[in-house]
């Protein structure tokens, strides 16, 4: 029996379990259903018509797109983000329940017990990103198959490195109450900053930006990650970008990689 | 690896050899070696605080030890912990199982994770279900489970990879003595099949007095080691525990025995040297007391002997399982 052999299964097992977890945690699953329907059919078909400016008294919308269409990438991003952060509630779980001793004495390394634990949470995470995907329809979005594969990788390598990102905070919280409260005030903010519900572009909508933005708000949406994590995913399915068309794909990437990395050096030290 | 180990067979029981630890420089282990042959069980006994925890973590290659080796079925468990831990099954005193998947899950991924293959798989989890008698339960979640059933679960977890060695760290805490003797039923029948070392912490004297050999340690170092015969031949005493009736009598009894040893519950134990002190003690207090035990040599009195601390605060379950050694008068 080869070495790798024994790896595999041991990272299947732990993943495998997450995904079983996802599946009969009705209130994980509920929340990836109802979240997207909430942003995208409610607020999105909501504000739809106000999604428009006036240039010469011509109406048009200040982007070439509806709102739905803009807003339906963020809400992806959106539902990663919850699913990967809330993450850590599965690794806390193991923790305070015993079950990661299990683990722990069993012969797989730690980088694979994490790698395992991880990889499941950002497979959930990307399937509940995939539950808005089905939506596009409704938002008037028509997807090709090649743009629903390349938008399904960036959602992965996002969601892998959000979880990661979980992980960091769950090594950092001891208490479920904790991370309640913790992960609210993480996600919200990240997500209104993200440019996810209002575009920044100045070429775009020079007017508007000048007339209704401040320089700190613009400034905040320009460090937030998570704004070129929602650029990218515009750029894969609507064909979209307010910055250049690499940027979000590396972004995502290194976020991936880093955050796996940090969350390895505390999993190792605890 | 094995060749420079003092007289131990290759594939051996568990060998630590002048294991030293410290956390944050307060030593919790200094300098502890002792040896456990293949096929023969060992309790470790001592008060909470002695560094129990610290060594079974040891065992487990959970902690690293600051000095020493730990060598487990002749592989050292720092140099080769994945190699090491394929060859031990670990039952925790705390629930480790995932309570929110049945029993057949949770072995299932247990197998998986000590990379089984398919076949083998199925088969160990029908025959651990089995030994522990919850083959009808297997699809059932193991929330619905009562507290025996869970440790059942867990000792056919530990089994379920063919370990050499097994430690188990308070198995039957806070079971009823029936589920505790069914659990040693299993862990002795597995120990004769399968020649397995077993290294056991246990509160419960008479689980203790079954193994092979006891190794009581206090502030981080083995005080003695051995068959329970030899130790309570060399360390047994009998021991007078009474409780006063009042302060006064407590007083004049303090003041008649002053080794007396303060124990649980405002009781007293005074160490009898011989049959003319009993009768001594009860001509003269013998109407004063509100209780009275005369205890038997035991493994108790050697604890209390070596430690000056009982092995357990006195509770119901214990003084009952006690019943049959001590004289009550």
């Amino acid at each position: 029996m080869s070495k790798l052999t024994i790896l595999g299964r041991g990272i299947y097992a732990i993943w495998l379990r997450e995904i079983m977890r996802s599946f009969r945690d009705r209130g994980q699953l509920i929340g990836g259903v109802s979240r997207p329907i909430i942003w995208l059919l409610i607020l999105g078909i909501g504000l739809n018509p106000y999604f428009r400016g006036e240039i010469y008294g011509e109406v048009r919308f200040v982007i070439p797109f509806t709102y739905l269409q803009f807003l339906f990438p963020a809400v992806i991003v959106l539902n990663i983000m919850y699913t990967s952060i809330l993450f850590a509630v599965s690794m806390i779980w193991d923790r305070e329940f015993g079950f990661l001793r299990e683990v722990l004495v069993s012969p797989l390394p730690k980088w694979a017990i994490l790698f395992g634990k991880i990889l499941g949470g950002s497979t959930v995470a990307t399937m509940h990103g995939f539950l808005v995907l089905i939506l596009a329809r409704f938002a008037d979005v028509t997807l090709g198959w090649d743009q629903v594969a390349w938008a399904l990788v960036l959602m992965f390598l996002l969601s892998f490195g959000l979880t990661s990102f979980g992980v960091i905070l769950a090594a950092r919280v001891r208490s479920f109450e904790g991370f309640g409260v913790f992960s609210n005030t993480i996600i919200l903010p990240l997500y209104f900053l993200s440019s996810s519900v209002f575009p920044l572009d100045p070429s775009l909508t020079r007017t508007q930006t000048a007339a209704t933005y401040p320089e700190w708000l613009a400034m905040l949406v320009q460090i937030n990650p998570i704004t070129y994590a929602v650029d990218a995913l515009r750029g894969a399915l609507i064909g979209f970008n307010q910055f250049d068309p690499w940027i979000g794909p590396s972004i995502i990437g290194a976020g991936a990689v880093l955050f796996f990395f940090i969350a390895l050096v505390d999993f190792k030290r605890q | 690896m094995v060749a420079e180990n003092k007289g131990i067979e290759p594939g051996g029981g568990i060998v630590l050899d002048g294991i030293s630890h410290a956390y944050s420089g307060r030593k919790a282990l200094d300098n502890v070696s002792l040896t456990v042959p293949r096929g023969e069980s060992m309790a470790l006994l001592g008060p909470n605080g002695a560094g129990k925890s610290t060594l079974l973590n040891i065992l487990c290659g959970l902690i690293r030890p600051d000095a020493g080796r730990a060598i487990v079925a002749g592989v050292d468990v720092s140099k080769h912990s994945s190699e090491a831990r394929q060859n031990i099954g670990v039952v925790f005193q705390d629930d480790s199982l995932d309570d929110r998947l049945s029993a057949w899950e949770n072995l299932e991924f247990h197998g998986l994770v000590y990379g089984m293959d398919k076949p083998s798989r199925a088969r160990r989890i029908d025959e651990v279900l089995a030994l522990v008698e919850l083959s009808e339960w297997a699809e059932n979640p193991v929330r619905t489970f009562s507290g025996g059933m869970k440790r059942r679960l867990e000792i056919a977890r530990a089994l379920m990879h063919e370990p050499r060695i097994l430690i188990l760290d308070e198995p039957t805490v806070g079971l009823d003595a029936q589920t505790r003797a069914k659990i040693w039923s299993y862990l002795n029948q597995q120990r004769r099949e399968r020649d397995l070392s077993v290294f056991v912490t246990t509160h419960y004297i008479e689980e203790a007095e079954s193994c092979e050999a006891i190794c009581v340690i206090d502030h981080g170092k083995v005080q003695v080691q051995g068959p329970p015969a030899d130790l309570k031949a060399r360390y047994g005493t009998s021991l007078i525990r009474c409780l006063p009736r009042s302060p006064e009598v407590r007083q004049k009894l303090l003041e008649k025995y002053p080794e007396a040893q303060r124990l649980s519950g405002d009781r007293l134990g005074i160490v009898v040297r011989d049959q003319a002190m009993i009768d001594a003690f009860l001509s003269e207090f013998g109407s004063s007391l509100k209780e009275i035990l005369i205890d038997e040599p035991s493994l108790e009195t050697v604890f209390l002997a070596i430690t000056g601390r009982e092995m357990r605060e006195r509770d119901e379950v214990n003084s009952k399982a006690r019943g049959k050694r001590n004289k009550r008068i």
